[in-house]
């Protein structure tokens, strides 16, 4: 790390024309993590710059997920063939202007990164059997216009509520713009049951879009068979507790739970998922 | 990261009077009162992104239209006798969630107030904001004056309504200003320039509600005007005052009879004679205290 930078550059990464991918690590069915974690699979992403944690996050321990301690991470990684950057990272907790400026100085100044897509969970109160729908915004109309060639809703009209704050894709959106590249924001959203174990059908929405947009060429059969296997396990836990159906059912009928059904609901999904379904 | 001015006018003695959010919003709303009431000018801001998260976005129709910053602006008024430079920050900048000003940004946005300050040549800064006193909601806020000078003391002896740290029981004229108000201070000392903070009253059992309290903040302006040698219309603040005592009595009703005895004892206080000891000890001070502590900490229990 320079004094001018807070990030670390290990080697060249050897992009010429390149569009960046972020995703958040920890977000809602750790889409961010999941699909950057495929993406660096499938496409051989090799790791060749880090955004050092200290001035982001607080430096007050460790966090524990799955037994494991973690450290926050930031971390940019290159598939050459198909002129890729991928960014996984925890959301910072501070600094947040200069955190995003550094990605976009990184992916600029050693990537040349044209365009630029970062994607996030949203929570649904719909029914896992509900189709994903992937709802995208521009910073720009051009964008826009780019990416109405695509399955996606692109209307929205959103204003912060009071008491909320924007999120960091659109910080990054309108950082962007400012440099005039062009950017989107992906959201799916993943029903509040699954919000805390993983949602393979909202992976397969996003990596399906970026596959199409950027012309990855990935062949997504393990994830089709992914999809499968979390919907036959869900389709398990209905037919083995009815309360869990009557629940899936009410969602599926468009009615709401109440809050104490909702986390019954939860509880139940978690179990039954993490004994092996 | 600095300031962008809108225009650069020349301004003749001018005296600089800066806000931002705090208990009650009393520093705030009495400045706010001030600049709207002599209708200042927009004179520039304080680039905000790297101090503030953003607190609005607008997308219309799948497009980011825009992205709003909490703003810190500055406003001017040329007044006969000395010219005014208002500074009124949405937000304090802050580090870990805070919501005073604290740590690096917040000096180095004491440092860019001080930069425009010395810009425009002003001889003083105020600052305005809230001191928590064992007082009734009912009573009138008095107004808390600290310098950042000595030689400010015997000029701040002549304000009505103000006491000074050391006129104020136990105290013994210590205490601490958090957050921007006194960073301006400790900031202005260090670049040689004068700086008074003025704090109203707020009674502490309401200092953790979500009110504003202008009651204290009329308390300020009415010491603000006086010595900026400005005639100050209260009604706006009167009638705000009139609204927020309605639902502060809605609240004070909600308060268990045994603790509302106690705080009703409150009523007495007067400070015609501040250095005399008042109706209520110091012993009996801090009891009512901890009531009142522990009242909110079984409310906030109960959620």
């Amino acid at each position: 790390m320079n004094q001018e930078s807070p990030a670390t550059i290990h080697q060249e990464p050897d992009l010429h024309q390149s569009s960046l991918v972020l995703g958040w690590s920890g977000d809602a069915g750790d889409l961010g993590r999941k699909v950057t974690d495929y993406l660096n699979l499938k496409l051989k992403g090799q790791e060749f710059a880090e955004i050092e944690a200290e001035a982001f996050f607080p430096m007050g321990g460790v966090a524990i997920k799955d037994n494991v301690a973690r450290f926050p991470e930031s971390k940019f990684y290159a598939c050459r063939d198909r002129e890729l950057v991928v960014f996984q990272t925890d959301s910072p907790a501070a600094e947040w202007y200069k955190f995003l400026n550094s990605v976009l100085d990184v992916t600029g100044r050693h990537c040349h990164v044209r365009e630029l897509y970062v994607f996030g969970a949203m929570i649904s109160f719909s029914a896992h059997t509900t189709p994903r729908q992937l709802l995208g915004i521009a910073n720009s109309v051009e964008m826009k216009e780019t990416l109405s060639q695509y399955d996606l809703n692109r209307d929205m009209d959103y204003q912060t509520q009071p008491g909320e704050r924007p999120t960091l894709n659109s910080f990054l959106l309108w950082l962007a713009r400012d440099r005039d590249i062009p950017a989107a924001s992906l959201w799916v959203p993943i029903p509040f049951y699954l919000a805390a174990m993983e949602d393979a059908q909202a992976e397969r929405k996003v990596l399906r879009f970026l596959d199409e947009r950027l012309g990855l060429k990935i062949d997504f059969y393990d994830l089709d068979q992914e999809v499968r296997r979390q919907n036959e396990q869900l389709a398990r836990a209905r037919s083995r507790f009815p309360q869990i159906d009557d629940y899936i059912d009410r969602l599926e009928s468009n009615l709401m739970l109440s809050e104490q059904e909702n986390a019954e609901l939860v509880k139940k999904i978690e179990d039954f998922l993490r004994e092996g379904g | 990261m600095g300031i962008r001015f809108y225009q650069e006018p020349q301004l003749e003695n001018p005296i600089l009077v800066a806000s931002w959010p705090g208990i009650g919003n009393i520093g705030i709303i009495a400045v706010d009162t001030l600049k709207g009431m002599l209708g200042a000018e927009e004179l520039g801001e304080i680039e905000p992104w790297e101090f503030f998260y953003p607190k609005r976005v607008l997308i219309r129709k799948g497009v980011l239209e825009s992205l709003e910053f909490p703003s810190s602006k500055f406003y001017f008024k040329r007044m006969r006798g000395g010219d005014i430079v208002f500074f009124i920050g949405e937000e304090q900048p802050s580090e870990g969630g805070r919501i005073y000003a604290e740590g690096k940004k917040a000096y180095h946005m004491a440092n860019l107030v001080l930069d425009v300050a010395e810009k425009f040549k002003c001889r003083r800064i105020y600052t305005s904001g809230a001191s928590v006193a064992l007082i009734h909601h009912t009573t009138k806020p008095r107004v808390w004056a600290v310098p950042n000078g000595q030689s400010l003391i015997s000029e701040m002896k002549t304000y009505q309504n103000t006491v000074l740290m050391s006129d104020i029981e136990g105290r013994g004229g210590h205490g601490n200003i958090t957050g921007l108000n006194g960073l301006l201070l400790g900031v202005a000392k260090k670049r040689g320039v004068e700086a008074i903070c003025l704090m109203g009253e707020i009674p502490v059992y309401l200092q953790g509600l979500p009110l504003s309290y202008p009651k204290a903040s009329k308390s300020v302006l009415e010491v603000l005007s006086h010595s900026l040698r400005v005639e100050a219309n209260l009604d706006t603040l009167d009638e705000l005052d009139q609204k927020v005592q309605q639902r502060i009595e809605e609240f004070y009703q909600q308060i268990p009879l045994e603790i509302r005895s106690q705080l009703d004892r409150l009523k007495q206080v007067t400070y015609a004679q501040p250095a005399e000891p008042g109706p209520i000890t110091e012993e009996e001070g801090k009891r009512i205290l901890e009531d009142v502590e522990n009242f909110f900490k079984q409310r906030g229990k109960r959620g």
